[in-house]
């Protein structure tokens, strides 16, 4: 299975899109939680700085500035790190307490607050912090700003965004890997279904799709599929059916309907009798074409060869051949056998000579003045079996055609008309080799036909 | 010739009779395997057509039985059982001959026509020498003339003309001849015979004023004049 397949499959699209579809829903929510996240960080901790401001101004207005000095000194002495930083100023702007500098580069923002950047002392490292703060004035002039690292607020920030996109990257190739394998595996049992599938297309409709070890809605489908399969093959059973019992039924009316014409012929004249003599052909002509039908349905409807005789198949050959030999001199046609050895197989003499004058019969009938025709008799492939090549410099058949024409009655278009024949022929000889436990083959001999038997 | 038919169907049978009679036979139809066995033993006939499948005694089993009281009178099977197994079959059990219903009665006629000249001259199988009309056929030294012109034959048309001068003046039909000079039985898609007839036709009868070789509308060839019954 390619990779590329597995990637244009649509199991696999349609689960990277979910995967892609989810990712971003999910990053939109998280990141709808960071803002709001940050908005309340920041609003907590500015109303923590304006309680401190409150607090001062409370110290300020019972303490006085003694008092708020005290108050800040308690603060400052407290271990916690993350805690308030003072300025107070008096009217002249100099430093009266706290721990910040006087007046450092401050950013303005709005509603009077404002931001700088300051390094503290941690474990022995300066570490540069943003800080926030908001001035206030205390009353007589003195003036307090009180400030607020929010450090730990961006971190937490940070490290939330972070895990955030972690957890996407890890969602998108996970789901993107899982929508591989998933789809992967669908396309697998579906291609298996294919196979079985194209291999009753291919001539096999009494095989059935393997439904063990298969799960899911693919064992469903294929469940189904034979269901279908089985109707389809008693629809056609019954076609058959039918047109044999026509066949049959047909045949001796046919027959009494010959019996009287000719009767009548031969009280006429032989010059009177040439439309009769026509009508009493049509009739031979349907009759050995009811009869073919009715071969064919026999052949391929009762067992198989059971035992059989000993069927030299060389000489066989060579009587087939020569009894088209006039036939094809007669169009200026060579007909070669090429045959090195006698090849004896089981089979019905009778049966495997009608097959082979059928093929030949064909042969001569579409190679035209001048061509050859090829008979070849080897052993098959690891010199197992049978193998009978008949290869004409006729048309040939075009390879779309090539399956149709086993069809009963089907002709190929372009040979209706033009050719004389009912369109059993082939019908005939496929089904007597597979009564053979045989097959036929139909290739193109460039130009030309070539027929292959394979016997066993 | 008088022929003995044993076919239950009745309405079949009446046809055949029918047929017989017109073409100057006569012929007795016996209903059942039984009723024919007896016709058959109590008087003679030149040949005997009997059917397959019948009630009280079935169409093999009466040539059996037959065959065993010393009857070596021509049978000629006919039967709806056309497979290779059935005709094989049939001819196992002491039949000379062996039609597929449905069948032309141009083709039942010739056969037993074959059938009845077979019989009528014993020792045709010991002949040396086929004589019809001024045709003559050497079989020991395989050489065939004509008013005394030697004609050169391939072998198929030897054994082709052979056949036809061993029945001479009798009517054969293609499957005949695809049966007894090719040795199969099939059903050819075209006038394969004819070609092979029309070549032997022209090497027999090409230089001479008479043709022997006539084709037969409807039914097949004949060599040398009809005979009379």
């Amino acid at each position: 299975m390619q990779i590329r397949e597995v990637l244009n499959s649509l199991t696999f699209r349609y689960i990277a899109k979910y995967v892609v579809t989810l990712s971003a829903t999910v990053f939109l929510l998280v990141g709808a939680y960071y803002v709001y996240f940050s908005y309340t960080s920041f609003r907590e901790l500015g109303e923590s700085v304006l309680e401190e401001l409150e607090t001062l101004q409370l110290v300020y207005r019972g303490q006085s500035l003694a008092g708020v000095e005290q108050y800040i000194d308690d603060q400052m002495a407290s271990p916690s790190v993350a805690r308030f930083y003072y300025l107070v100023t008096d009217q002249q702007g100099e430093k009266v307490a706290g721990d910040l500098a006087v007046a450092p580069r401050y950013r303005e923002f709005d509603d009077g607050w404002l931001g700088f950047e300051m390094a503290l002392q941690n474990r022995g490292e300066s570490i540069d912090v943003e800080f926030l703060a908001h001035p206030m004035e205390l009353g007589d002039g003195y003036r307090a700003i009180v400030a607020r690292d929010y450090a730990d607020i961006v971190e937490r920030a940070e490290l939330m965004f972070r895990t955030l996109l972690r957890v996407m990257i890890a969602t998108l190739i996970l789901g993107i890997t899982g929508g591989f394998f998933s789809a992967a595996r669908t396309l697998d049992q579906v291609e298996r279904l294919n196979r079985g599938i194209s291999r009753i297309i291919r001539g096999k409709p009494g095989q059935r799709l393997q439904v063990e070890g298969e799960k899911g809605y693919i064992r469903a489908q294929a469940i189904l599929m034979n269901q279908m399969l089985e109707q389809m093959e008693t629809l056609m059973q019954g076609v058959r059916r039918v047109s044999d019992n026509i066949a049959h039924d047909l045949r001796t009316p046919l027959t009494r309907m010959r019996n009287d014409l000719s009767q009548l012929r031969h009280r006429m004249a032989i010059e009177e009798g040439e439309q009769l003599d026509r009508i009493i052909e049509e009739c031979d002509d349907l009759l050995s074409s009811f009869n073919a039908v009715l071969r064919i349905s026999a052949l391929e409807s009762g067992s198989r060869l059971a035992g059989g005789n000993e069927v030299e198949l060389r000489a066989l050959l060579q009587d087939v051949i020569e009894l088209y030999e006039p036939l094809a001199q007669e169009q200026d046609i060579v007909l070669e056998l090429e045959a090195h050895q006698e090849q004896v197989c089981k089979g019905e003499a009778d049966l495997l000579f009608q097959m082979f004058t059928n093929i030949l019969d064909n042969a001569i009938k579409y190679t035209p003045s001048k061509g050859v025709i090829r008979v070849q008799l080897s052993f098959g492939e690891n010199d197992t079996g049978h193998r009978i090549v008949v290869a004409d410099s006729g048309p040939g058949i075009p390879a779309a055609e090539r399956e149709n024409v086993f069809r009963r009655f089907y002709r190929v278009e372009s040979s209706r008309g033009e050719h004389p024949g009912h369109g059993l022929g082939l019908s005939l000889v496929q089904a007597i080799a597979q009564y053979h436990y045989g097959m036929v083959k139909l290739t193109a001999n460039n130009p030309g036909l070539r027929v292959t038997v394979s016997l066993p | 010739m008088n022929i003995l038919l044993v076919e239950d169907d009745k309405q079949v049978g009446e046809f055949i009779v029918a047929e017989l009679h017109a073409a100057g036979h006569t012929c007795i139809h016996a209903l059942d395997g039984e009723a024919g066995y007896q016709a058959a033993s109590k008087a003679s006939h030149d040949v005997l057509v009997i059917d397959r499948m019948m009630p009280r005694m079935d169409g093999l089993s009466l040539i059996k039985s037959l065959r065993r009281d010393g009857n070596n009178t021509p049978v000629l099977v006919l039967s709806a059982l056309g497979d290779v197994d059935d005709r094989v079959q049939g001819l196992h059990c002491g039949a000379d001959d062996y039609l597929v219903k449905p069948f032309a009665m141009a083709e039942l006629l010739a056969r037993l026509e074959v059938l009845h000249r077979r019989v009528s001259l014993p020792g045709a199988d010991t002949q040396t020498r086929l004589v019809v009309e001024d045709l003559s056929m050497d079989l020991l030294r395989q050489e065939v003339k004509r008013k005394g012109t030697t004609i050169t034959l391939q072998p198929r048309e030897y054994k082709l003309l052979e056949f036809l001068m061993r029945h001479a003046g009798q009517v054969v039909t293609r499957a005949m001849l695809l049966e007894k000079v090719w040795g199969y039985h099939f059903d050819p898609q075209t006038n394969v015979i004819d070609v092979h007839v029309s070549r032997l036709r022209q090497k027999i009868d090409k230089d001479f004023e008479h043709p022997m070789l006539v084709t037969v509308r409807g039914a097949g060839y004949r060599l040398g004049a009809e005979l009379d019954h």
